[in-house]
């Protein structure tokens, strides 16, 4: 790191300075630093040698993750039944978890396309990880509906596999949707996060000391030379998978919420869901971004790359996401009352007042209602403790949301002989803490082996990268010791 | 004994064709000429006296008398065929139907048993006999997995005492029959040394002609021998009324169908269980109600704890059972006044105020005395058989003031029983040590027999029957299970099931039954009749031939063997005649026993509460508690399975403080003194259970649970009521002064545990449970299938007043809340079309169904549906695909979350089952297809396709599929010990033994699929009897087009055993068919119509019958009133309603 050891990892004061000039450009990366300490910083952190730190949350985590593993073979073998679900409650925990991750699988996919197509330079900070955070929460994700089922070992069932029987899935079930539309999600996030990885993994490729890095890295980074012609498809490349992935995120939640939408339960049977869930996915996505990158920032000293205009950016999306949500939550209401049907009017009564009430009136009102409120000044916007607070209340606020939905719609439905309480066993609880395990030590591997920070695409948006970029102060800053311009 | 077939003649159908005259005119000569098979003469040898048949028969004798074919020559075999080789008239897969009997305490209920390569599999009504009329009840459909316990006792053991580890233990060791029976012949000899004087038998109550002939035998054999008969529900009381008010072996035979008005004075006629199916379906023949201008009967009911009577009653009081006394004189005294009947009057004459009793409602109690009197001879009162003489005595007194006896009370000759001891008696000679041998038939009397059953002479104190048994040097006992009983037994003998004996019975009103074996003894049991003529010193029989014996002597007409055929074929005589008895009131009788005995406790309070011990409608006296399927059966009014608890009234909970689960301590002290001069003290501690309609100041306990040795089912299952029972008051126990002293209801432990019990306290019997803690009692989980007991307004069961139903009959349609439904819009997916010729479709008359739940454990049977265990259904995972909704309903909305119960509500019962949506919302979910749509519109399940996403379940409204959490039919369920731990093992299955036990096996119908786990299951309509009445009816169509089942010619498991046919299935497409016409009535309606789902399902709104002078009119039939409509003050017209939200 011979780069970047002349440059001071943060630099006070000047950030604040640039805050205080509302009317120019802030710029994306700070410190006016160049393309090299970028590569030295990035690189840094996948080169060096593993820190204690890391060593010991990824024991940690990979322990929780294989006692999750642990849970669900648990489960297979003996049955659904050491889960707490009953007769009333068929869904719980399961499906739950599984909304939950799926939600959080959005925010990825979202800054890469949606923010690329909009040519959201600040998106260039956050995207890899957020995409790779989308890779790991669809795979938690997946786990759910795929062992949730009575019969784990017939779930091929749920494939169109042509058969002597001819015995096709049922189309008009959404629970089939869900299976397409997951799985095309997670193959498009792949294919684009790691269309968006190959000139980084050059660029580690042409740094790597050890044989068995060039080879490995050489393999993945696909030959990349960086050249015109190579930057010519992959931007191309690039621009259609993001054009791809546009509606694959909107598509997604939809169909999740799909669902719930099209069966009969009240509070389930509404046709707000697929914009409810998709914001709420977003705003859920967002929050978890935002609480992976926090600690990554100061632990790797990314604060010029991440800077707090990031962060004040995203805390702005999920302030707009969460009005969204709680719009959706008043409009709820509004329609069970309005609609006068005494089965929707119960459940939403039964919702705040009902055996769950404190799962709403703490989750969803406070956590994700209230608490993205404080978004609405710079202030809080800007601070990082307030913002990892409302994060981890907005994690915790879009699972109790999902659990309302799904468990409250179905506690209490239409027969009041048939009202149950569904009770959590350990077997649910370690089945979703394992699912944090597995999320966190892919991250934990993915941040140790492959550049968190997409590189190139940082560089691009320096004001270095544009070829009319003439600053005044550029001779200063070189004399200074900021290093070459190359690439 | 060879079949002989014969089959109806064939009709001829379409042209006649002949082929001679003589055929054309069909002479006998043509006909014997046809039916020769050579020419007349020809069979005779020419010219010799010897036929050549009769040749032949001689050759083949002497033949086979020299010796040759000796071998394969046999006795006639006389059980039951094997299988191993396949007899003629069985087709593999097809069910052979035999008619049995199942002998029950009252009576016995004809049945028609289905079996399956010799095995039975279900049991169903026997149609032909109205006692039964093709119906059962719960516990008779049950008795079937009683047959396949793996439990019961299979070996003959002699009871050994052992030293093991310092203490004495008496052990069961196997023995072989042979083992037993040269017991039994030595046994014989001291037997006939002093002419029986030591013998005693004590058995159960089983009506069976050939019981008593054979005990008549005995008696002649032993004329010193005493027979005692014991039955712990069953009390002298009602009979000894009976006997004394209209002579001997008189017995009363209530006529609902003739009755307009009935008062049921704590008497529970209506429940199942009893087994007087013909008196249920006579109720509700007047209940049923086609069309609105149709009249019916009505029912009061006053009781202590909810029953299934006071859960159908039009008006219901709470009354401890302990104010009946005063309630019954209440009421005589008000219709002797009215009726100036000089017998009545003579009778409550003499019997003194009550003091301190209970004080009724006059209006009240002048309504209903009026109503009875306004119809003399169409009315009749019923009192509770566990209620003292008195209270007996002054009912039929009134029965007779209202000119009912003869009308709607009938008397009925019984056959003269010789003279039967009781248990006291028997425990008195016991103690004196005069018995010397005795057989135990059955019962289990260690168990169940009153506490301190009888004084000691010496120390002047109690003893317990199980002190009294040790004292009997040779106790022999049959018993189905292996339990406390044998251990204190000298021998245990495995007793037959019913379904595996010969025997006969008489139903409750004398008809005479057979029972004949359907299957071998499983386990080489021996039947009662079996022991008794083993006892007599007769040979052993295989066959019927004791009871054939009985049957000749009701002289049968024509030929025996014909008469015995035809009686094993209908399963019962038709010449054995039911007689009647003079219907007059021997009312001297009844005032000078009346006066005698009248004694009225005060009402009680919360510092004396009563105690009132019943019979549970799960395991009745305890003697079904090691059955899966009743145990794991709702309660039909608490909803309580695997358990009994101490039921009580909310405003009692309140003040005691406690809460559904809550253990409490109830403490009884006696007025009776131990050894040591204390007054003796028996205590139980039990969990409570709040019981919304039961009277203040009671408290009802359930009897039969809380067994320390059983099967593995009934084991640590509930409390031991009998703790609390002596024998001076074996139902209820009230402070009355006299043999109770104090009563006391405590949450705390008593101050002091006795740590070396005294003699004859309850506390050395070995059923005490242990379940105390050490400061507080802490808290026990019942698992109760039903939570939410408030119907929150929402139109499930529809209740008018036949009033207002007279008034609208299309009130149905008019339900509150409904008119702000949005309307039924088409659905948008497209659904397979309803093609097929028949459409099948149920209907539920909710008037007529008395919640009895035999239709539950019908379609267990059926549908080899497994039982969860306690914890499961704790867990809300109950599998039953047919369940019974239970609301409470009352005037006042309550809000049930807020802890709020009503005081003295009513109840509605609604069978719940899958409805057969046509546009079913589990289908449109269900991503692989398992759940489809059937042409004859059943939503139809393929297990094997299902992978178990519970999509289904969620989506479904009713929410009557079941999901399998664990492997139910294939791994053991319950608790088992694991080193130091108590696991369940349904959560270690995979460690636990794969595979049902093998008798469990039998029992599957082998026409359902048998479902593992992670599969969604449900009601299918009985679907394989639908395939099967297809089946049969292609077949007999054969080459002609017309393969339509006939109308009506099957139904469902659960319509089948319905007693009141409150479910009816059939063919929806057929104007002709039952179901059709009930779907037809204005009654009719479907559960949330709203959605569109086209259940296939209907249901017949309730209609209650209230008294409009009754104070309490208003508050009847308001299960269907929206609470919101009902603030706003306008009953029963919820059409008017306005809804409170007007945007």
């Amino acid at each position: 790191m011979d780069g970047a050891t002349t440059a001071p990892d943060v630099i006070e004061g000047e950030e604040s300075a640039s805050v205080e000039r509302p009317l120019a450009r802030v710029p994306l990366v700070l410190n006016r630093r160049n393309f090299s300490w970028i590569t030295e910083r990035i690189s840094g952190a996948v080169e060096g040698v593993a820190p204690r730190w890391w060593w010991v949350a990824f024991a940690i985590t990979s322990m929780v993750a294989m006692f999750g593993l642990f849970c669900l073979g648990y489960q297979i073998s003996t049955g659904v039944g050491v889960w707490g679900l009953n007769h009333p409650v068929g869904w719980a925990w399961d499906i739950t978890n599984f909304v939950f991750w799926i939600g959080i699988g959005h925010a990825g996919t979202l800054i890469s396309a949606i923010l690329y197509l909009l040519r959201q330079k600040w998106r260039t900070s956050i995207n890899r990880s957020a995409e790779a955070m989308t890779l790991f929460a669809v795979i938690c994700a997946a786990i759910f509906p795929g062992v949730h089922v009575g019969r784990v070992w017939m779930a091929w069932f749920l494939a169109p596999l042509p058969n002597n029987y001819g015995i096709w899935p049922n189309f008009r079930s959404p629970l089939l949707w869900d299976v397409f539309a997951v799985s095309t999600y997670f193959s498009v996030s792949v294919l684009f996060w790691y269309t968006g990885l190959i000139p980084d993994l050059a660029t580690l490729r042409d740094r790597a000391t050890t044989k068995i890095k060039k080879l490995l890295y050489g393999i993945f980074a696909l030959g990349w030379r960086g050249s015109n012609r190579n930057w010519r498809h992959y931007e191309m490349a690039y621009l259609l998978l993001a054009g791809l992935s546009t509606p694959l995120v909107l598509s997604v939640h939809s169909v999740v919420s799909f669902d719930f939408a099209t069966s009969i339960v009240p509070t389930w049977h509404t046709t707000i869901f697929p914009p409810y869930f998709v914001a709420g996915a977003i705003f859920g996505g967002f929050a978890m971004v935002l609480t992976l990158l926090v600690p990554a920032r100061a632990i790797y000293k990314l604060q010029d790359i991440i800077t707090i205009q990031h962060i004040d950016k995203m805390a702005k999306v999920i302030l707009l996401t969460g009005s969204f949500v709680s719009y959706a939550y008043a409009m709820e209401f509004f329609v069970a009352w309005y609609s006068g049907n005494q089965y929707e009017k119960f459940a939403f009564f039964n919702r705040i007042f009902g055996p769950y009430w404190w799962y709403w009136w703490v989750g969803m009102l406070f956590c994700n209602a209230l608490s993205p409120q404080l978004f609405w000044f710079r202030r809080f916007r800007q601070n990082i403790y307030v913002v990892y607070f409302v994060c981890m209340c907005v994690n915790a606020g879009m699972w109790f949301e999902r659990f309302i939905i799904i468990v409250g719609g179905l506690h209490r439905d239409f027969l009041p002989s048939s009202w149950g309480l569904f009770i959590p066993t350990w077997v649910d609880i370690w089945t979703f803490v394992g699912t944090f395990g597995i999320f966190l030590s892919l991250f934990l591997i993915f941040i140790r082996y492959l550049p968190m920070i997409a590189m190139s695409e940082v560089k691009i948006v320096l004001p270095e990268a544009n070829p009319h970029h003439a600053s005044p102060e550029e001779h200063h800053l070189v004399a200074a010791g900021g290093g070459e311009r190359t690439q | 004994m060879k079949r002989v077939f014969e089959h109806p003649a064939e009709k001829l159908t379409g042209k006649r064709y002949w082929r001679s005259l003589n055929e054309f005119s069909d002479t006998p000569e043509f006909r014997g000429w046809l039916e020769r098979e050579f020419p007349s003469g020809a069979a005779q040898l020419n010219g010799d006296e010897w036929s050549r048949r009769g040749f032949l028969k001689l050759m083949g004798a002497s033949m086979a008398l020299a010796g040759f074919g000796l071998t394969s020559c046999r006795r006639p075999e006389m059980h039951l065929v094997p299988f191993s080789k396949s007899v003629e008239w069985t087709i593999p897969g097809k069910a052979l139907y035999y008619a049995t009997a199942m002998p029950r305490r009252t009576g016995a209920i004809p049945l028609i048993a289905a079996t399956v390569d010799g095995r039975p599999i279900k049991l169903e009504g026997n149609p032909l006999h109205p006692a039964s009329g093709g119906a059962t009840d719960a516990f008779a459909q049950a008795s079937l997995l009683d047959l396949y316990d793996p439990a019961r006792a299979k070996r003959f053991a002699e009871v050994k005492e052992k030293e093991e580890n310092g203490e004495k233990k008496r052990v069961l060791e196997t023995r072989d029959r042979a083992a037993f029976e040269k017991y039994l012949a030595d046994l014989q000899t001291k037997i006939a040394a002093d002419g029986g004087a030591g013998l005693a038998f004590l058995s159960e109550e089983v009506h069976s002609p050939t019981r008593e002939r054979l005990r008549t035998k005995l008696q002649e054999k032993y004329p010193k021998m005493r027979w005692c008969v014991y039955d712990p529900l069953l009390t002298e009381a009602q009979s000894f009324a009976t006997q004394l008010s209209f002579g001997d072996n008189a017995r009363l035979v209530p006529r609902l169908e003739r009755a307009d008005v009935v008062l049921a004075i704590d008497s529970d006629f209506l429940d199942c269980g009893e087994g007087d199916l013909a008196g249920i379906r006579a109720f509700s023949s007047r209940r049923r109600i086609g069309e609105a201008k149709e009249t019916m009967n009505r029912l009061y009911t006053v009781e202590n704890c909810f029953t299934l009577t006071g859960a159908m009653a039009d008006h219901r009081m709470r009354c401890p059972a302990s104010q009946i006394p005063a309630f019954t004189r209440a009421l005589a005294g008000k219709i002797a006044i009215a009726t100036k009947d000089q017998g009545l009057a003579s009778t409550i004459a003499t019997l003194s105020e009550p003091v301190n009793a209970m004080q009724f409602d006059d209006a009240w109690l002048t309504e209903c005395a009026n109503d009875l009197m306004a119809k003399p001879g169409a009315s009749l009162v019923l009192a509770g058989p566990h209620q003292p003489v008195v209270v007996q005595l002054m009912v039929y007194a009134i029965n007779s003031a209202l000119k009912n006896v003869g009308a709607t009370l009938v008397i009925r000759e019984f056959i003269k029983t010789p003279k039967t001891n009781s248990i006291l008696q028997l425990a008195g000679e016991m103690n004196s040590g005069r018995i010397k041998q005795l057989f135990i038939l059955g019962g289990d009397p260690v168990y169940n027999a009153p506490k301190g059953i009888t004084i000691d002479k010496d120390t002047k104190a109690p003893v317990d029957w199980t002190d009294l048994q040790k004292k009997v040097p040779d106790v022999v006992r049959l018993g189905y299970y292996e339990d406390a009983t044998s251990e204190l037994s000298t021998w245990q003998v495995p007793s037959a099931h019913y379904l595996e004996s010969w025997s006969d019975a008489l139903t409750n009103d004398g008809a005479y039954l057979a029972i004949q074996p359907m299957i071998l003894p499983l386990f080489g049991g021996m039947s009662e009749l079996d022991l008794m003529n083993a006892v007599l010193g007769n040979a052993k029989v295989d066959g019927p031939e004791l009871v054939q014996e009985t049957f000749r002597a009701t002289a049968p007409p024509g030929d025996f063997q014909t008469a015995w055929t035809q009686l094993l074929r209908d399963g019962f005589a038709t010449h054995v005649a039911l007689k009647e008895k003079p219907p007059t009131f021997n009312s001297n009788n009844a005032g000078g026993v009346a006066h005698t005995l009248w004694t009225s406790a005060p009402n009680p309070t919360l510092d004396a509460p009563e105690i009132v011990l019943t019979r549970s409608y799960n395991i009745d006296d305890g003697r079904y508690i090691n059955n899966g399927w009743l145990q794991e059966l709702p309660d039909p009014i608490t909803k309580l399975t695997w358990d009994n608890a101490a039921l009580m009234s909310p405003a009692m909970a309140k003040h005691l403080g406690v809460e559904t689960g809550d253990l409490i301590n109830i403490a009884v002290t006696e007025t009776t003194k131990d050894t040591n001069g204390k007054n003796i003290r028996r205590e139980l501690v039990i969990a409570a259970l709040i019981s919304p309609g039961h009277a203040d100041n009671s408290i009802s306990i359930a009897l039969g649970y809380g067994r320390k040795r059983t099967g593995p089912i009934g084991e640590e299952a509930g409390f031991n009521g009998f703790l609390l029972r002596n024998s001076s008051n074996p139902h209820f126990i009230a402070v009355d002064s006299k043999t109770v002293e104090s009563v006391s209801v405590t949450t705390a432990p008593t101050e002091k545990q006795p740590a070396s019990p005294s003699p004859g306290a309850p506390s050395a019997a070995p059923t005490t449970p242990p379940k105390v803690r050490a400061h507080t009692l802490g808290s026990y989980a019942l698992s109760i299938t039903q939570d939410h007991w408030s119907i929150e307004g929402r139109g499930l069961v529809r209740e008018a007043s036949l009033e207002h139903y007279r008034e609208d009959p299309e009130f149905v349609k008019k339900i509150a809340g409904d008119e702000e439904l949005p309307a039924r819009l088409p659905s948008i997916y497209s659904h397979p079309p309803l093609t097929a010729e028949q459409q099948w479709g149920m209907s539920v008359d909710l008037n007529v169904c008395t919640g009895c739940s035999a239709c539950i454990i019908a379609c267990q049977a059926e549908n080899n549906i497994p039982i969860v265990g306690k914890l499961q259904v704790g867990h809300g995972r109950a599998m039953h695909w047919l369940r019974l909704d239970r609301y409470y309903a009352s005037e006042k909305p309550f809000n049930q979350d807020l802890g709020e119960y009503p005081e003295n509500p009513e109840i509605v019962h609604e069978p719940m089952m899958c409805q057969h949506c046509e546009n079913a919302p589990c289908e449109t979910v269900c991503p692989v297809n398992a759940t489809v749509h059937s042409e004859d519109g059943l939503n139809v399940m393929a297990y094997n396709r299902c992978i178990g996403t519970r999509y289904c379940a969620n989506n479904c409204p009713f929410k009557v599929r079941r999901f399998n959490f664990f492997d139910y039919n294939q791994r053991p369920m319950g608790k088992k010990k694991v080193g130091p731990l108590e696991v369940y093992q349904e959560y270690i299955a995979p460690f636990t033994e794969k595979g049902a036990p093998d008798t469990t096996k039998l029992q599957k119908n082998p026409n359902v699929t048998v479902r593992m786990r992670g599969v969604m299951e449900k009601c299918t309509y009985c679907v394989q009897r639908i395939e099967e009445a297809k089946i049969a009816a292609h077949v007999k169509a054969g080459a002609s087009p017309n393969t339509r089942i006939p109308t009506d010619s099957f139904t469902s498991a659960c319509a089948q055993v319905c007693p009141t046919g409150a479910i009816v299935f059939g063919d929806v497409k057929d104007p002709e068919s039952k179901v059709s016409k009930m779907k037809m009535q204005d009654r009719n309606y479907r559960l949330l119509e709203y959605l569109n789902v086209n259940t296939r399902t209907s249901y017949l709104a309730r209609i209650r019958n209230p008294n409009p002078k009754m104070p309490d009119a208003n508050r009847i039939a308001v299960a269907s009133l929206g609470h919101e409509s009902h603030e706003n003050g306008a009953k029963h017209e919820p059409a008017e309603m306005k809804p409170e939200e007007k945007p």
